[in-house]
């Protein structure tokens, strides 16, 4: 399994560095998008210290953070549909399939190119806050953080597979990564601490395990909490996980054989 | 426990087909999605109850129109799509993984490969998938540039000629050196003379000297006469008749038909 899975990354590896602009874009990009932050701190960012008591911090630390942890969710784990769709339209899924490397190994493969890849932009994200704006992540508790980052990537995978599986049946339109990228953007507290939002708003955020997720690094990072007093984050992020990742599996196994059945394996 | 005459079967055939029969479903149309219509959908017959055997170390060719059901059945016997009845065994084995291992599918797909990677990397990329460590691929590899004169691998993909992507698709499918060969129309869209020198490399070096069997499918009858032993006339998903060329030219009553003229005769009347 390990020689297919470093086979597979490898390949990974060679296509994506065969695009060089795009990864330049990319880091240019995470560059654009903290500097708006900064700006928009300068602005509004005195109206949300009362918000911003819990963790500590000001609105651009905050922000900062949550952006490149929202950021690893989403280039790292909502991206396996996105993976699929691109090897069903080159024309080398089929080629894939036909080899004896199990499904499980080419969707963990997809996974570990996708955390190393997201692993640059956090890496980018951090050192912009550490030597540019001189951000000060002395609290931060290592253990902590890390189990929360595991957590968050074993549940976020289980909605990547998920939408992976919508791929696989519906070719098109993924409503799990809309979901991801725009309601949970808005009500999760990536872009500012669900306080601000009104009850009803607060009560939707409690169903999306990236609101514990982001709570749970915040505080970890800046406030250098304990796994003991993030036990409650930990535990809905733990629940998630342990529900949605076999049922994604078995949806995607049922998906790969709808599929197979309709011969629509390639047709994206 | 399998009789002595089946396991005498089995080493006498690498491939054994037993009523594969395939439907497929139509989406649902806007209409029927609007009327809540889920019931009323009309399956399209791809295969009926096709059986065959294949000896090894003979070519066999698919013969029949487009839309006959050739690529179904390749692809139903590569694992790629499942049947609705029937079965497939090669090499005596039904299970998916030892199938996979047995067998190399050739498809005619040129976007199968990674255009980015060179032909290299993209071989060496699928012979770590079929599960070769890296100094059998290595090895591998080099006997296969050997084998189809390849002497500049290093090359991007996309930058290939058609002749040699199409090579490049024949190495892929013989990277972990399986027995069985399933090439679809691997000739479609080259030039005379390329898609004469492949038959030929097919023929003589792959069967002939390598001890491979292949299974192809083709609508070209001069094409399928040159190579094959053995004929399988595909039309409408049913198999109209199979056998030698000269069991063929019996079958219509004719001794020295051509296999244009076989596949007008059988396929007319349907």
């Amino acid at each position: 399994m390990l020689k297919r899975l470093l086979a597979l990354i490898k390949k990974d590896f060679l296509v994506e560095s065969s695009y060089k602009f795009a990864f330049l874009s990319n880091i240019l990009g995470v560059f654009v998008s903290v500097l708006s932050y900064f700006f928009i701190d300068k602005l509004f960012g005195q109206k949300m210290v009362s918000h911003l008591e819990e963790f500590g911090v000001n609105y651009f630390s905050y922000v900062l953070l949550s952006m490149a942890f929202f950021s690893y969710i989403g280039v790292g784990l909502g991206s396996f549909a996105g993976r699929i769709q691109s090897e069903q339209s080159q024309g080398t899924l089929e080629a894939i399939l036909l080899t004896p490397t199990g499904i499980s190994t080419i969707l963990f493969s997809m996974a570990l190119w996708n955390l190393l890849f997201a692993t640059i932009d956090m890496g980018i994200y951090v050192i912009l806050a550490v030597f540019l704006f001189k951000i000060d992540f002395v609290n931060i508790n290592i253990l902590s953080t890390l189990v929360i980052l595991l957590l968050t990537i074993t549940s976020f995978s289980g909605l990547g597979i998920l939408s992976a599986s919508f791929v696989i049946t519906f070719k098109r339109g993924t409503p799990l990564d809309w979901v991801i990228s725009n309601v949970e953007g808005l009500i999760s507290g990536v872009y500012f601490p669900i306080t601000v939002l009104p009850g009803w708003l607060q009560f939707m955020a409690k169903f999306f395990p990236i609101t514990y997720a982001i709570r749970a690094v915040e505080l970890a990072v800046y406030r250098g909490y304990s796994l003991f007093q993030l036990r409650k984050e930990i535990a809905f992020l733990f629940l998630f996980s342990l529900l949605l990742l076999p049922l994604s599996l078995a949806v995607f196994k049922y998906a790969l054989r709808r599929a197979r059945m309709d011969g629509s394996l390639t047709q994206y | 426990m399998p009789t002595a005459a089946e396991n005498s079967d089995r080493s006498r055939y690498i491939l054994e087909v037993n009523g594969i029969t395939k439907d497929f479903i139509a989406p649902l149309s806007f209409a029927q999605l609007a009327e809540f219509d889920f019931k009323h959908r009309t399956p399209t017959r791809a295969l009926e109850d096709v059986s065959f055997s294949l000896e090894r170390g003979k070519i066999m060719g698919i013969l029949g129109p487009n839309g006959a059901g050739k690529t179904t059945l390749l692809k139903i016997i590569s694992t790629l799509i499942l049947p609705d009845k029937g079965s497939v065994s090669v090499n005596g084995y039904r299970r998916e993984d030892k199938i996979k291992s047995s067998i190399g599918l050739v498809i005619e797909e040129e976007r199968s490969f990674y255009w980015q990677l060179t032909g290299k990397q993209n071989l060496e990329f699928f012979a770590a998938l079929y599960g070769l460590d890296s100094k059998t691929a290595k090895d591998r590899i080099d006997e296969l540039f050997g084998l189809f004169e390849i002497d500049y691998a290093d090359k991007r993909f996309g930058k290939y000629s058609t002749g040699m992507k199409r090579r490049f698709a024949l190495m892929r499918g013989l990277i972990h050196n399986p027995q069985l060969l399933l090439l679809d129309e691997p000739t479609k869209s080259l030039d005379y003379a390329t898609a004469l020198e492949l038959r030929n490399f097919i023929k003589e070096k792959l069967v002939r000297r390598e001890g491979k069997t292949a299974l192809f499918t083709t609508h070209n009858m001069n094409e399928a006469s040159d190579v094959c032993d053995l004929f399988i006339i595909l039309h409408k998903g049913r198999i109209r008749a199979m056998g030698t060329q000269d069991q063929l030219r019996h079958q219509i009553g004719e001794r020295s038909a051509s296999m244009d003229e076989i596949f007008v005769k059988l396929t007319r009347a349907v």
